[in-house]
This record gives structure tokens, sequence and C-alpha cells, in this order.
């Protein structure tokens, strides 16, 4: 990738894992309507159906994509110090990839 | 150049008009910031509720303070205000609703509808 492409690669990522998150979001909050109230192994049961398993980590990762390209976006638009800027860059990357892998490891640990 | 009057500075933050797509776009920003703001509790609650019955009913008795269900009543405005504006966003790159008329008036349904659903997300949590 040339640094010409690497803006439209970027901007690609935040579109698709935006579609991904959308969809996902749309059928969770449909599914949690239509079932009004869940009991621990109703919960269960539902979150760790294989297919729903796969979706949720995917919607972890396309998260991780979408949170990092939104919020670095936001600093490099209102952050100017060089220093701060990397600070804050780096505590949101350390945060996402540090929820990230909770997340799957707790989705793993879930479904085994 | 001198004969040129000054640019007026104008920093009354009460009487700046935003555009109303400018609304609907400066809250996408600060929605998109909350929901990362959320996202290790979110994470956190995740794993509570996935380790066994006791610990599901603790992740449901730590949404149960009034101040907690605020702040999910405000993550609920975030979420639906970020998804709505998000499809507007994804239709008009896609070259539908470009027009002034059309935008102008996705971003007003968009900023109302949004509010209100948060307003019934609240009415609904307390």
């Amino acid at each position: 990738m040339t640094s010409h492409t690497h803006g439209l690669r970027t901007w690609l990522l935040q579109r698709f894992s935006g579609v991904y998150l959308a969809v996902y979001l749309v059928y969770v909050i449909a599914s949690a309507m239509r079932q009004g109230s869940y009991s621990y192994a109703e919960w269960h049961t539902w979150l760790v159906h294989p297919v729903m398993s796969i979706a949720t980590a995917g919607f972890i990762l396309a998260m991780l994509a979408h949170g990092w390209v939104g919020m670095r976006d936001v600093i490099l638009d209102y952050v100017h110090g060089l220093g701060v800027r990397l600070l804050l860059l780096t505590l949101i990357a350390l945060t996402l990839v540090a929820c990230g892998l909770w997340a799957l490891r707790v989705l793993l640990l879930a479904a085994g | 150049m001198s004969s040129q009057p000054p640019a007026p500075v104008f920093l009354n933050l009460f009487r700046i008009r935003f555009p109303v797509a400018a609304v609907t776009s400066i809250a996408h920003r600060i929605s998109g910031v909350l929901l990362f703001l959320f996202f290790p509790f979110l994470v956190w609650l995740l794993d509570l509720s996935l380790q066994g019955p006791d610990s599901y009913a603790r992740a449901l008795a730590l949404l149960q303070p009034a101040w907690v269900r605020l702040g999910l009543a405000l993550i609920a405005w975030s979420l639906l205000h970020h998804l709505l504006s998000g499809i507007r966003f994804l239709l008009i790159d896609i070259d539908v609703g470009v027009s002034l008329r059309a935008s102008r008036r996705s971003a007003w349904i968009i900023n109302i509808v949004g509010i209100l659903l948060g307003l019934a997300c609240l009415g609904w949590l307390f």
C-alpha cells in the first residue's frame, strides 16, 4: 500500500466495520426486544451458540477497528501537542487491545 | 489590504449558529467517544454475566442504582444516535440524500429521533 491509498484503506475499514457493527446490533436489539428478559440459562445458551459466538467475536474485532479509526480521527482533529497525542493514542490502542483480548477470552471460556 | 475591515471575532457560543448537519456530525463524534469509554464496562459486564447464575445476578444488580441507569440511558442515546447517523453517512457516501434539502431533513430527523429513543430508554429503565 502506498501512502496515497492508505487514507482510502482506513476510510473503507471504517465503513465496512460500521456496516458489520450496525447489522449485528440491529439483530441483537431486535432479539432482546422479542425475548424481553433472559434467565441466566437462556442468556448463556443464546450467546454460546456457535453462530452467535462467532458473530460476537466478529463484533469485538469490528469494534476494535472501528473504535481505533474513530478515536484516532478525533484525537488528530482536536489534540495538537505531539506528546499528548502519542500518549492518548497509546492509551486508546492499549484499551482496545486489552478489551478485545479480554472479550475473546470470555467468549472462548463460555463456549468451552 | 489596510482598507479591508478586520475579520469579525465572534465567539459568543450562545449566538454561533450551527447548521443542523453539523450538530448531527458533532453528536456522532461525541457519542462515538462515549461508546469507546463504555466498551471496557461492556466487556466487564459480559464477563460477569457468563460466569454462572450468581455472577449473572451480580451483573444485573450492578445495573440497579439510579446513577448507573442514567448512564445507561446516555449510552443508549449514544448507541442509537451513532447507529442512525452512521447509516446516514453511509447513504450519503453512496450518493443517497446528498442534496441540501434531503441532508438537512435527515439530519433533523436523526437528531430528534435519537433523543426521543434515548428518552424512551430512560423511561423504560426507570
